[in-house]
Protein backbone atom coordinates (compact mmCIF):
# COMPACT_ATOMS: atom_id res chain seq x y z
CA UNK A 1 0.00 0.00 0.00
CA UNK A 2 1.06 3.43 -1.12
CA UNK A 3 0.79 5.69 2.09
CA UNK A 4 -1.40 9.00 1.58
CA UNK A 5 0.22 11.99 2.64
CA UNK A 6 -1.50 15.21 4.42
CA UNK A 7 -3.34 16.79 0.98
CA UNK A 8 -1.88 19.98 1.21
CA UNK A 9 -4.80 22.12 0.70
CA UNK A 10 -5.95 20.05 -2.40
CA UNK A 11 -9.76 19.97 -1.33
CA UNK A 12 -10.34 16.37 -0.93
CA UNK A 13 -14.11 16.15 -1.33
CA UNK A 14 -14.04 17.59 -5.40
CA UNK A 15 -14.32 14.24 -7.73
CA UNK A 16 -11.01 14.59 -9.34
CA UNK A 17 -12.64 12.74 -12.42
CA UNK A 18 -11.06 13.93 -16.01
CA UNK A 19 -13.09 14.87 -18.51
CA UNK A 20 -12.67 15.74 -21.71
CA UNK A 21 -15.35 17.39 -24.48
CA UNK A 22 -15.78 18.45 -28.35
CA UNK A 23 -11.71 18.83 -27.64
CA UNK A 24 -9.70 19.76 -30.86
CA UNK A 25 -6.40 21.41 -31.62
CA UNK A 26 -4.78 22.36 -35.39
CA UNK A 27 -1.73 22.52 -35.88
CA UNK A 28 -1.49 24.40 -39.45
CA UNK A 29 -3.51 22.23 -41.79
CA UNK A 30 -3.07 19.30 -39.72
CA UNK A 31 -6.15 17.95 -37.27
CA UNK A 32 -4.37 16.34 -34.35
CA UNK A 33 -7.51 15.92 -32.16
CA UNK A 34 -10.69 16.05 -33.24
CA UNK A 35 -14.21 16.42 -31.63
CA UNK A 36 -13.11 13.86 -28.75
CA UNK A 37 -14.88 13.28 -25.97
CA UNK A 38 -14.52 10.72 -22.50
CA UNK A 39 -14.59 11.13 -19.10
CA UNK A 40 -11.93 9.28 -16.72
CA UNK A 41 -13.20 8.34 -13.14
CA UNK A 42 -11.05 7.91 -9.78
CA UNK A 43 -10.14 4.50 -8.61
CA UNK A 44 -9.12 2.62 -11.58
CA UNK A 45 -6.31 2.95 -14.45
CA UNK A 46 -7.47 3.77 -17.37
CA UNK A 47 -5.89 2.93 -20.38
CA UNK A 48 -5.75 5.70 -23.51
CA UNK A 49 -4.80 3.79 -26.39
CA UNK A 50 -4.22 4.46 -30.24
CA UNK A 51 -1.34 3.68 -32.89
CA UNK A 52 1.62 6.44 -32.98
CA UNK A 53 0.50 10.17 -33.36
CA UNK A 54 -2.95 9.06 -33.01
CA UNK A 55 -3.11 12.43 -30.78
CA UNK A 56 -2.82 10.81 -27.37
CA UNK A 57 0.05 13.01 -25.88
CA UNK A 58 -1.65 16.07 -27.81
CA UNK A 59 -4.69 15.27 -25.44
CA UNK A 60 -2.74 15.28 -22.39
CA UNK A 61 -0.69 18.05 -23.19
CA UNK A 62 -4.06 20.00 -23.49
CA UNK A 63 -5.35 18.58 -20.17
CA UNK A 64 -2.16 20.15 -18.43
CA UNK A 65 -2.07 23.46 -20.60
CA UNK A 66 0.71 22.85 -22.40
CA UNK A 67 -1.03 23.25 -25.65
CA UNK A 68 -4.17 25.44 -26.15
CA UNK A 69 -6.87 23.37 -28.04
CA UNK A 70 -8.52 25.12 -30.83
CA UNK A 71 -11.83 24.21 -29.34
CA UNK A 72 -13.70 22.45 -26.82
CA UNK A 73 -12.01 21.66 -22.82
CA UNK A 74 -10.44 19.64 -21.03
CA UNK A 75 -10.74 19.52 -17.16
CA UNK A 76 -9.81 17.57 -14.21
CA UNK A 77 -11.74 18.05 -11.22
CA UNK A 78 -14.11 20.25 -13.56
CA UNK A 79 -11.28 22.44 -13.75
CA UNK A 80 -8.99 23.57 -16.30
CA UNK A 81 -5.62 23.12 -15.22
CA UNK A 82 -4.44 26.44 -14.76
CA UNK A 83 -7.05 26.68 -12.65
CA UNK A 84 -6.59 24.25 -10.04
CA UNK A 85 -5.89 25.37 -6.71
CA UNK A 86 -2.20 23.78 -6.63
CA UNK A 87 -1.88 21.92 -9.76
CA UNK A 88 1.04 20.13 -8.57
CA UNK A 89 -0.06 18.97 -6.00
CA UNK A 90 -3.54 17.92 -7.79
CA UNK A 91 -1.77 16.59 -10.84
CA UNK A 92 1.35 14.15 -11.45
CA UNK A 93 2.15 13.58 -15.03
CA UNK A 94 4.67 11.91 -17.16
CA UNK A 95 5.22 13.02 -20.64
CA UNK A 96 8.76 12.90 -21.80
CA UNK A 97 12.31 10.68 -21.45
CA UNK A 98 13.73 13.64 -21.62
CA UNK A 99 13.07 16.83 -19.52
CA UNK A 100 16.48 17.15 -17.43
CA UNK A 101 19.29 19.40 -16.97
CA UNK A 102 22.19 16.99 -17.78
CA UNK A 103 24.08 18.75 -15.26
CA UNK A 104 21.84 17.86 -12.52
CA UNK A 105 21.41 14.77 -10.39
CA UNK A 106 18.70 12.90 -10.11
CA UNK A 107 18.74 14.52 -6.30
CA UNK A 108 18.98 17.86 -7.65
CA UNK A 109 16.29 17.75 -10.41
CA UNK A 110 13.85 16.47 -7.30
CA UNK A 111 14.90 19.13 -5.03
CA UNK A 112 14.78 22.34 -8.13
CA UNK A 113 11.27 20.69 -8.34
CA UNK A 114 9.96 20.62 -4.56
CA UNK A 115 11.00 24.01 -4.10
CA UNK A 116 9.03 25.04 -7.34
CA UNK A 117 6.13 23.62 -6.18
CA UNK A 118 6.11 24.41 -2.43
CA UNK A 119 6.56 20.82 -1.00
CA UNK A 120 8.63 20.12 1.90
CA UNK A 121 12.11 19.11 1.26
CA UNK A 122 12.13 15.38 2.93
CA UNK A 123 9.61 15.02 0.43
CA UNK A 124 12.55 14.31 -1.71
CA UNK A 125 13.52 11.51 -0.33
CA UNK A 126 10.44 9.66 0.43
CA UNK A 127 9.50 9.51 -3.52
CA UNK A 128 13.33 8.60 -4.50
CA UNK A 129 12.77 6.03 -1.45
CA UNK A 130 9.38 5.07 -3.16
CA UNK A 131 9.99 4.61 -6.77
CA UNK A 132 13.50 3.02 -6.17
CA UNK A 133 15.50 6.18 -7.45
CA UNK A 134 17.36 6.73 -4.31
CA UNK A 135 20.53 4.04 -6.30
CA UNK A 136 21.18 6.62 -7.92
CA UNK A 137 19.97 9.98 -6.49
CA UNK A 138 23.77 10.83 -6.89
CA UNK A 139 24.38 10.49 -10.59
CA UNK A 140 24.00 13.19 -13.09
CA UNK A 141 20.79 12.50 -15.24
CA UNK A 142 22.94 12.30 -18.47
CA UNK A 143 24.46 9.21 -17.21
CA UNK A 144 20.69 7.62 -16.37
CA UNK A 145 19.80 4.78 -18.43
CA UNK A 146 15.98 5.09 -20.20
CA UNK A 147 14.48 2.93 -17.23
CA UNK A 148 16.06 5.09 -14.45
CA UNK A 149 15.08 8.70 -16.69
CA UNK A 150 10.90 6.81 -16.34
CA UNK A 151 11.56 6.56 -12.78
CA UNK A 152 12.79 9.74 -11.63
CA UNK A 153 9.96 11.71 -13.78
CA UNK A 154 7.52 9.19 -11.80
CA UNK A 155 9.28 10.46 -8.70
CA UNK A 156 8.74 14.52 -10.22
CA UNK A 157 5.19 13.26 -11.05
CA UNK A 158 5.16 12.17 -7.06
CA UNK A 159 6.32 15.31 -5.55
CA UNK A 160 2.96 16.57 -4.51
CA UNK A 161 1.42 13.50 -3.67
CA UNK A 162 -1.25 14.40 -6.64
CA UNK A 163 -4.62 12.73 -7.04
CA UNK A 164 -4.70 12.63 -10.42
CA UNK A 165 -2.02 10.65 -12.35
CA UNK A 166 -1.49 11.12 -16.04
CA UNK A 167 1.47 9.33 -17.47
CA UNK A 168 2.34 9.24 -21.88
CA UNK A 169 3.84 6.28 -22.38
CA UNK A 170 5.00 4.82 -19.00
CA UNK A 171 6.56 1.49 -19.78
CA UNK A 172 8.69 2.66 -22.73
CA UNK A 173 12.63 2.39 -21.73
CA UNK A 174 11.56 -0.16 -18.79
CA UNK A 175 12.33 -3.82 -18.80
CA UNK A 176 9.93 -6.77 -17.69
CA UNK A 177 10.70 -6.05 -14.24
CA UNK A 178 10.27 -2.68 -14.48
CA UNK A 179 6.90 -2.91 -16.46
CA UNK A 180 5.69 -5.35 -13.99
CA UNK A 181 6.81 -3.06 -10.90
CA UNK A 182 4.77 -0.03 -12.78
CA UNK A 183 1.83 -2.55 -13.27
CA UNK A 184 1.58 -3.35 -9.72
CA UNK A 185 2.31 0.43 -8.61
CA UNK A 186 -0.03 2.06 -10.09
CA UNK A 187 -2.69 -0.42 -9.48
CA UNK A 188 -2.00 0.61 -5.59
CA UNK A 189 -2.46 4.07 -6.29
CA UNK A 190 -5.71 3.63 -7.95
CA UNK A 191 -6.73 1.38 -4.79
CA UNK A 192 -6.40 4.48 -2.85
CA UNK A 193 -8.78 6.37 -5.01
CA UNK A 194 -6.56 8.05 -7.87
CA UNK A 195 -7.87 9.47 -10.53
CA UNK A 196 -5.07 7.56 -13.53
CA UNK A 197 -4.74 8.10 -17.00
CA UNK A 198 -1.99 5.49 -19.10
CA UNK A 199 -1.04 6.02 -22.37
CA UNK A 200 0.09 3.20 -24.68
CA UNK A 201 0.86 2.25 -28.34
CA UNK A 202 1.07 -1.11 -26.94
CA UNK A 203 -1.85 -2.50 -25.75
CA UNK A 204 -0.17 -5.78 -24.01
CA UNK A 205 1.46 -3.48 -22.16
CA UNK A 206 -1.60 -1.50 -20.61
CA UNK A 207 -4.09 -4.56 -20.53
CA UNK A 208 -3.04 -6.03 -17.42
CA UNK A 209 -3.01 -2.90 -15.23
CA UNK A 210 -6.16 -0.86 -16.98
CA UNK A 211 -9.98 -1.74 -15.64
CA UNK A 212 -10.83 0.87 -18.33
CA UNK A 213 -9.54 1.89 -21.54
CA UNK A 214 -9.97 5.30 -24.05
CA UNK A 215 -9.28 3.94 -27.55
CA UNK A 216 -8.47 6.85 -30.39
CA UNK A 217 -7.48 6.74 -33.81
CA UNK A 218 -6.75 9.72 -36.15
CA UNK A 219 -8.01 12.30 -33.05
CA UNK A 220 -11.06 10.45 -32.78
CA UNK A 221 -12.79 8.46 -29.98
CA UNK A 222 -12.96 4.40 -31.07
CA UNK A 223 -14.62 3.66 -28.27
CA UNK A 224 -14.43 3.90 -24.33
CA UNK A 225 -15.34 1.93 -21.40
CA UNK A 226 -14.74 -0.93 -19.09
CA UNK A 227 -11.96 -3.08 -20.49
CA UNK A 228 -14.14 -6.51 -19.91
CA UNK A 229 -16.93 -4.70 -22.07
CA UNK A 230 -14.43 -3.60 -25.02
CA UNK A 231 -12.72 -6.98 -25.28
CA UNK A 232 -15.99 -8.03 -26.92
CA UNK A 233 -16.77 -12.08 -26.56
CA UNK A 234 -14.69 -15.09 -25.98
CA UNK A 235 -14.11 -17.66 -28.89
CA UNK A 236 -12.75 -21.12 -28.81
CA UNK A 237 -10.26 -22.37 -31.22
CA UNK A 238 -11.11 -25.61 -32.77
CA UNK A 239 -9.09 -27.40 -34.99
CA UNK A 240 -10.89 -31.29 -36.79
CA UNK A 241 -10.67 -33.08 -39.87
CA UNK A 242 -14.03 -32.66 -39.85
CA UNK A 243 -14.49 -28.78 -39.50
CA UNK A 244 -17.88 -29.34 -41.65
CA UNK A 245 -19.94 -31.62 -40.03
CA UNK A 246 -18.56 -30.18 -36.80
CA UNK A 247 -19.89 -26.88 -37.37
CA UNK A 248 -23.01 -28.12 -38.89
CA UNK A 249 -23.26 -30.06 -35.28
CA UNK A 250 -22.68 -27.16 -32.99
CA UNK A 251 -25.09 -24.63 -35.15
CA UNK A 252 -27.75 -27.23 -34.81
CA UNK A 253 -26.98 -28.17 -30.97
CA UNK A 254 -27.29 -24.65 -29.77
CA UNK A 255 -29.31 -22.44 -32.45
CA UNK A 256 -29.27 -18.74 -32.05
CA UNK A 257 -26.57 -19.16 -28.92
CA UNK A 258 -23.56 -20.09 -31.29
CA UNK A 259 -21.41 -18.24 -34.03
CA UNK A 260 -18.66 -20.22 -36.28
CA UNK A 261 -16.23 -18.78 -38.12
CA UNK A 262 -14.07 -20.86 -40.06
CA UNK A 263 -10.72 -19.91 -39.91
CA UNK A 264 -9.27 -22.65 -42.47
CA UNK A 265 -10.38 -25.52 -44.17
CA UNK A 266 -9.76 -27.69 -40.51
CA UNK A 267 -9.89 -24.93 -38.08
CA UNK A 268 -12.88 -23.13 -36.33
CA UNK A 269 -13.06 -20.02 -34.28
CA UNK A 270 -16.32 -21.13 -31.96
CA UNK A 271 -18.12 -17.82 -30.70
CA UNK A 272 -20.61 -18.70 -27.76
CA UNK A 273 -19.47 -22.08 -26.30
CA UNK A 274 -17.39 -23.00 -23.70
CA UNK A 275 -14.43 -26.08 -24.58
CA UNK A 276 -16.58 -28.34 -22.44
CA UNK A 277 -19.24 -28.03 -24.75
CA UNK A 278 -17.78 -28.14 -28.12
CA UNK A 279 -15.54 -31.03 -26.45
CA UNK A 280 -18.99 -32.79 -25.36
CA UNK A 281 -20.84 -32.33 -28.89
CA UNK A 282 -17.46 -33.97 -30.69
CA UNK A 283 -17.61 -36.73 -28.40
CA UNK A 284 -21.35 -36.76 -28.97
CA UNK A 285 -21.03 -36.89 -32.36
CA UNK A 286 -18.11 -39.01 -33.09
CA UNK A 287 -16.05 -35.99 -34.50
CA UNK A 288 -12.07 -36.45 -33.82
CA UNK A 289 -10.50 -32.94 -32.18
CA UNK A 290 -6.41 -31.91 -32.60
CA UNK A 291 -7.19 -28.65 -31.02
CA UNK A 292 -9.41 -26.76 -28.42
CA UNK A 293 -7.94 -24.01 -27.52
CA UNK A 294 -9.75 -21.02 -25.83
CA UNK A 295 -8.74 -18.06 -27.03
CA UNK A 296 -8.01 -15.11 -24.75
CA UNK A 297 -9.03 -11.93 -25.35
CA UNK A 298 -7.38 -9.19 -26.28
CA UNK A 299 -7.43 -5.37 -26.29
CA UNK A 300 -4.99 -5.70 -29.52
CA UNK A 301 -8.26 -8.23 -30.97
CA UNK A 302 -11.15 -5.65 -29.31
CA UNK A 303 -8.80 -2.27 -30.72
CA UNK A 304 -8.43 -4.07 -34.69
CA UNK A 305 -12.00 -5.22 -34.84
CA UNK A 306 -13.22 -1.45 -33.51
CA UNK A 307 -10.83 0.19 -35.85
CA UNK A 308 -11.72 -2.75 -38.79
CA UNK A 309 -7.97 -2.07 -39.34
CA UNK A 310 -5.52 -4.79 -39.64
CA UNK A 311 -2.96 -2.52 -40.40
CA UNK A 312 -1.72 -0.45 -37.73
CA UNK A 313 0.96 -0.40 -35.76
CA UNK A 314 -0.71 -0.96 -32.49
CA UNK A 315 0.47 -3.98 -31.00
CA UNK B 1 6.78 33.84 -5.62
CA UNK B 2 9.97 33.48 -3.55
CA UNK B 3 9.66 29.94 -3.62
CA UNK B 4 10.09 30.32 -7.60
CA UNK B 5 12.37 32.85 -7.12
CA UNK B 6 14.33 30.08 -4.79
CA UNK B 7 14.05 27.18 -7.01
CA UNK B 8 15.53 29.31 -10.09
CA UNK B 9 18.96 30.10 -7.87
CA UNK B 10 18.60 26.27 -6.93
CA UNK B 11 18.31 25.37 -10.83
CA UNK B 12 20.83 27.35 -11.59
CA UNK B 13 23.66 26.45 -8.79
CA UNK B 14 23.23 22.76 -9.76
CA UNK B 15 24.57 23.57 -13.29
CA UNK B 16 28.29 24.26 -14.11
CA UNK B 17 27.11 28.26 -15.34
CA UNK B 18 28.21 29.77 -11.93
CA UNK B 19 31.12 28.17 -12.25
CA UNK B 20 31.51 29.24 -16.00
CA UNK B 21 29.94 32.77 -15.00
CA UNK B 22 32.79 33.34 -12.26
CA UNK B 23 35.51 32.34 -14.48
CA UNK B 24 34.67 34.61 -16.69
CA UNK B 25 33.90 37.69 -14.31
CA UNK B 26 36.94 36.96 -12.85
CA UNK B 27 38.60 36.88 -16.63
CA UNK B 28 36.99 40.09 -17.80
CA UNK B 29 38.20 41.63 -14.38
CA UNK B 30 41.28 40.06 -15.04
CA UNK B 31 41.82 41.40 -18.46
CA UNK B 32 41.43 44.89 -17.71
CA UNK B 33 43.97 44.70 -14.31
CA UNK B 34 46.27 42.81 -16.93
CA UNK B 35 46.10 45.82 -19.27
CA UNK B 36 46.43 48.39 -16.40
CA UNK B 37 49.71 46.20 -15.31
CA UNK B 38 51.23 46.35 -19.05
CA UNK B 39 50.39 49.66 -19.05
CA UNK B 40 48.37 52.16 -21.25
CA UNK B 41 51.55 53.86 -22.37
CA UNK B 42 53.14 50.37 -23.68
CA UNK B 43 50.23 50.35 -26.23
CA UNK B 44 50.51 50.11 -29.83
CA UNK B 45 49.59 52.80 -30.39
CA UNK B 46 50.17 54.40 -26.82
CA UNK B 47 48.41 55.77 -24.81
CA UNK B 48 48.59 58.17 -21.41
CA UNK B 49 49.37 56.17 -18.67
CA UNK B 50 47.69 55.39 -15.51
CA UNK B 51 47.60 58.52 -13.75
CA UNK B 52 45.73 60.14 -16.52
CA UNK B 53 41.66 60.55 -16.61
CA UNK B 54 41.18 58.86 -19.91
CA UNK B 55 43.16 56.01 -19.53
CA UNK B 56 41.20 54.95 -16.33
CA UNK B 57 38.02 55.30 -18.12
CA UNK B 58 39.43 53.52 -21.18
CA UNK B 59 40.08 50.74 -19.39
CA UNK B 60 36.81 50.66 -17.03
CA UNK B 61 35.23 50.93 -20.70
CA UNK B 62 36.95 47.92 -21.55
CA UNK B 63 35.50 46.01 -18.51
CA UNK B 64 31.57 47.63 -19.75
CA UNK B 65 32.34 45.99 -23.12
CA UNK B 66 32.64 42.66 -21.84
CA UNK B 67 28.83 43.00 -20.19
CA UNK B 68 27.52 41.10 -23.26
CA UNK B 69 28.89 37.70 -21.46
CA UNK B 70 26.42 37.44 -18.81
CA UNK B 71 23.79 38.65 -21.47
CA UNK B 72 24.84 35.27 -23.29
CA UNK B 73 24.92 33.46 -19.90
CA UNK B 74 21.01 34.94 -19.38
CA UNK B 75 20.41 33.80 -22.88
CA UNK B 76 22.01 30.42 -22.30
CA UNK B 77 20.40 29.27 -18.78
CA UNK B 78 16.76 30.43 -20.43
CA UNK B 79 17.18 28.82 -23.80
CA UNK B 80 18.45 25.81 -21.87
CA UNK B 81 15.00 24.80 -20.75
CA UNK B 82 13.75 24.34 -23.98
CA UNK B 83 17.11 22.56 -25.47
CA UNK B 84 16.81 20.05 -22.34
CA UNK B 85 12.64 19.84 -22.32
CA UNK B 86 12.85 20.89 -18.83
CA UNK B 87 10.19 23.69 -20.05
CA UNK B 88 7.23 21.15 -19.86
CA UNK B 89 8.22 20.38 -15.92
CA UNK B 90 8.34 23.45 -15.13
CA UNK B 91 5.42 24.43 -16.61
CA UNK B 92 3.15 21.70 -15.28
CA UNK B 93 4.44 23.25 -11.72
CA UNK B 94 4.36 26.65 -12.37
CA UNK B 95 1.20 27.25 -15.20
CA UNK B 96 0.72 30.40 -14.68
CA UNK B 97 3.90 31.14 -16.96
CA UNK B 98 4.50 34.30 -16.23
CA UNK B 99 5.36 33.80 -12.50
CA UNK B 100 7.78 31.15 -13.66
CA UNK B 101 9.61 33.94 -16.02
CA UNK B 102 9.05 36.30 -13.51
CA UNK B 103 10.83 34.14 -11.02
CA UNK B 104 13.61 33.82 -13.67
CA UNK B 105 14.46 37.31 -14.15
CA UNK B 106 14.59 38.27 -10.51
CA UNK B 107 17.23 34.71 -10.25
CA UNK B 108 19.43 35.99 -13.21
CA UNK B 109 19.00 39.57 -12.12
CA UNK B 110 20.52 38.16 -9.07
CA UNK B 111 23.04 36.23 -10.53
CA UNK B 112 23.98 39.17 -12.74
CA UNK B 113 24.90 40.98 -10.62
CA UNK B 114 26.93 38.46 -8.56
CA UNK B 115 28.83 38.61 -12.02
CA UNK B 116 29.29 41.94 -11.95
CA UNK B 117 30.38 42.46 -8.55
CA UNK B 118 33.07 39.86 -9.17
CA UNK B 119 34.13 41.43 -12.38
CA UNK B 120 34.50 44.97 -11.07
CA UNK B 121 36.14 43.68 -7.72
CA UNK B 122 38.62 41.73 -9.50
CA UNK B 123 39.17 44.67 -11.69
CA UNK B 124 39.25 47.72 -9.17
CA UNK B 125 41.64 45.22 -7.15
CA UNK B 126 43.57 44.77 -10.08
CA UNK B 127 43.59 48.55 -11.46
CA UNK B 128 44.65 49.68 -7.81
CA UNK B 129 47.01 47.36 -7.64
CA UNK B 130 49.00 47.78 -10.91
CA UNK B 131 48.48 51.73 -9.51
CA UNK B 132 50.79 50.73 -6.44
CA UNK B 133 53.14 48.35 -8.41
CA UNK B 134 54.06 51.49 -11.38
CA UNK B 135 53.91 53.97 -7.81
CA UNK B 136 51.37 56.03 -9.40
CA UNK B 137 48.39 57.26 -8.35
CA UNK B 138 44.98 56.49 -10.95
CA UNK B 139 43.89 59.76 -12.68
CA UNK B 140 40.43 59.53 -11.10
CA UNK B 141 39.28 59.69 -7.32
CA UNK B 142 39.36 56.40 -5.93
CA UNK B 143 35.15 57.39 -5.30
CA UNK B 144 34.77 58.04 -9.20
CA UNK B 145 36.37 54.84 -10.21
CA UNK B 146 34.32 52.83 -7.14
CA UNK B 147 31.10 54.80 -8.48
CA UNK B 148 32.05 53.93 -11.88
CA UNK B 149 33.06 50.56 -11.25
CA UNK B 150 29.45 49.99 -9.50
CA UNK B 151 27.35 51.37 -12.58
CA UNK B 152 29.32 48.47 -14.41
CA UNK B 153 28.16 45.74 -12.33
CA UNK B 154 24.64 47.15 -12.20
CA UNK B 155 24.81 47.42 -16.00
CA UNK B 156 26.29 43.73 -16.50
CA UNK B 157 22.82 42.96 -14.05
CA UNK B 158 20.75 44.59 -16.81
CA UNK B 159 22.28 42.86 -19.70
CA UNK B 160 21.90 39.66 -17.90
CA UNK B 161 18.08 40.49 -17.95
CA UNK B 162 18.49 41.40 -21.46
CA UNK B 163 19.85 37.80 -22.44
CA UNK B 164 17.11 35.87 -19.87
CA UNK B 165 14.13 37.95 -22.38
CA UNK B 166 16.22 37.42 -25.73
CA UNK B 167 16.65 33.19 -24.55
CA UNK B 168 12.69 33.61 -23.58
CA UNK B 169 12.00 34.69 -27.11
CA UNK B 170 13.90 32.63 -29.34
CA UNK B 171 13.74 29.03 -27.67
CA UNK B 172 16.58 27.43 -29.80
CA UNK B 173 19.33 27.86 -27.45
CA UNK B 174 22.12 28.26 -30.48
CA UNK B 175 20.34 30.65 -32.43
CA UNK B 176 19.78 32.92 -29.35
CA UNK B 177 23.20 33.20 -28.17
CA UNK B 178 23.77 33.72 -31.88
CA UNK B 179 22.21 36.42 -32.15
CA UNK B 180 22.85 37.75 -29.03
CA UNK B 181 26.62 37.66 -29.95
CA UNK B 182 25.91 39.14 -33.11
CA UNK B 183 24.32 42.09 -31.90
CA UNK B 184 26.92 42.92 -29.39
CA UNK B 185 30.36 42.09 -30.48
CA UNK B 186 29.13 43.35 -34.34
CA UNK B 187 26.00 45.08 -35.57
CA UNK B 188 25.81 47.72 -32.95
CA UNK B 189 29.19 48.29 -33.58
CA UNK B 190 28.91 48.46 -37.63
CA UNK B 191 26.00 50.81 -36.81
CA UNK B 192 28.06 53.52 -35.94
CA UNK B 193 29.69 53.29 -39.32
CA UNK B 194 26.49 54.36 -40.86
CA UNK B 195 25.59 57.89 -41.12
CA UNK B 196 22.47 58.89 -39.70
CA UNK B 197 21.53 55.42 -37.97
CA UNK B 198 25.12 56.45 -35.67
CA UNK B 199 22.70 58.55 -34.06
CA UNK B 200 20.28 56.26 -32.85
CA UNK B 201 24.00 54.66 -31.17
CA UNK B 202 23.41 56.64 -28.11
CA UNK B 203 19.83 55.39 -27.29
CA UNK B 204 21.22 51.46 -27.92
CA UNK B 205 22.54 49.28 -25.29
CA UNK B 206 25.95 49.80 -25.63
CA UNK B 207 25.62 54.03 -25.95
CA UNK B 208 23.73 53.74 -22.86
CA UNK B 209 26.02 51.54 -21.48
CA UNK B 210 29.22 54.08 -22.52
CA UNK B 211 27.23 56.94 -21.39
CA UNK B 212 26.84 55.52 -18.25
CA UNK B 213 30.48 54.83 -17.94
CA UNK B 214 31.92 57.64 -20.07
CA UNK B 215 33.53 55.10 -22.07
CA UNK B 216 33.93 57.49 -25.25
CA UNK B 217 36.87 55.92 -26.98
CA UNK B 218 35.00 53.51 -29.41
CA UNK B 219 33.05 56.38 -30.89
CA UNK B 220 35.90 58.79 -31.26
CA UNK B 221 38.23 55.91 -32.96
CA UNK B 222 35.26 55.04 -35.19
CA UNK B 223 34.81 58.98 -36.16
CA UNK B 224 38.63 59.45 -36.59
CA UNK B 225 38.93 56.61 -38.93
CA UNK B 226 35.69 57.23 -41.09
CA UNK B 227 36.31 60.98 -40.74
CA UNK B 228 32.75 61.60 -39.28
CA UNK B 229 31.73 63.56 -36.33
CA UNK B 230 31.23 61.21 -32.99
CA UNK B 231 27.99 59.85 -31.90
CA UNK B 232 27.45 62.04 -29.31
CA UNK B 233 26.68 60.19 -25.68
CA UNK B 234 23.78 61.03 -23.28
CA UNK B 235 24.34 62.04 -20.01
CA UNK B 236 25.09 59.01 -17.35
CA UNK B 237 21.82 59.57 -15.89
CA UNK B 238 20.06 59.45 -19.07
CA UNK B 239 22.23 56.17 -20.09
CA UNK B 240 21.14 54.64 -16.80
CA UNK B 241 17.40 55.65 -17.61
CA UNK B 242 17.07 53.94 -21.24
CA UNK B 243 19.27 50.57 -19.66
CA UNK B 244 16.36 50.76 -16.89
CA UNK B 245 14.05 51.04 -19.90
CA UNK B 246 16.00 47.74 -21.77
CA UNK B 247 15.21 46.03 -18.38
CA UNK B 248 12.06 46.56 -18.17
CA UNK B 249 11.10 45.77 -21.92
CA UNK B 250 13.35 42.61 -21.64
CA UNK B 251 11.38 41.74 -18.58
CA UNK B 252 7.87 42.08 -20.22
CA UNK B 253 8.92 40.56 -23.44
CA UNK B 254 10.39 37.43 -21.22
CA UNK B 255 6.88 37.02 -19.64
CA UNK B 256 4.48 37.59 -22.33
CA UNK B 257 6.38 36.43 -24.70
CA UNK B 258 5.86 32.07 -23.85
CA UNK B 259 2.45 32.74 -22.63
CA UNK B 260 0.35 31.59 -25.33
CA UNK B 261 3.03 29.03 -27.10
CA UNK B 262 1.93 25.79 -27.15
CA UNK B 263 4.97 23.16 -25.63
CA UNK B 264 4.28 20.09 -27.69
Amino acid sequence: MIRMKTRGGVPAARSWDIEVRGLTKTFGTVEAVADLGFTVAPGTVTAFLGPNGSGKTTTMRMLLGLVTPTSGHATIGGLRYAELPRPAATVGAVLDTSGFHPDHTARDHLGVYARLGGFAPSRVREVMDLVGVTPFAGRRTRALSTGMRRRLHLATALLGDPRVLLLDEPGNGLDPEGIAWLRRFLRELAAEGRTILVSSHVLSEVEQMAEHAVMIRGGRLVAAGAVTDLYGEAAVRVRSPQAGPLTAALLAAHPGAVRVETVEPDTLRVHGLSTAAIAAEATARGVPLHEITPERPTLEHAFLQLTGNNQGDTR
Amino acid sequence: MTALVWAELRRLAATRLPMWGALAATGSGGFVGLLALIGPENFDPPMPGLETDASVRVLLGLLGLCAFVPALLGTTAVASEYRHRTITTTALFAPRRWTALAAKLAAYTIAGLAYGLIAVTVAGAALFGAAAVKGVTLGLPAATVLALLARIAVTMAVYTLVGVAVGALIPNQVAAAAVLGAYFYMIETALLLIPGVKELYPYLPGGATAALTGFTFLTEALAEQTGGGAASLLSAPLGAAVLVGYALAAAVIAVVAPLRRDIT
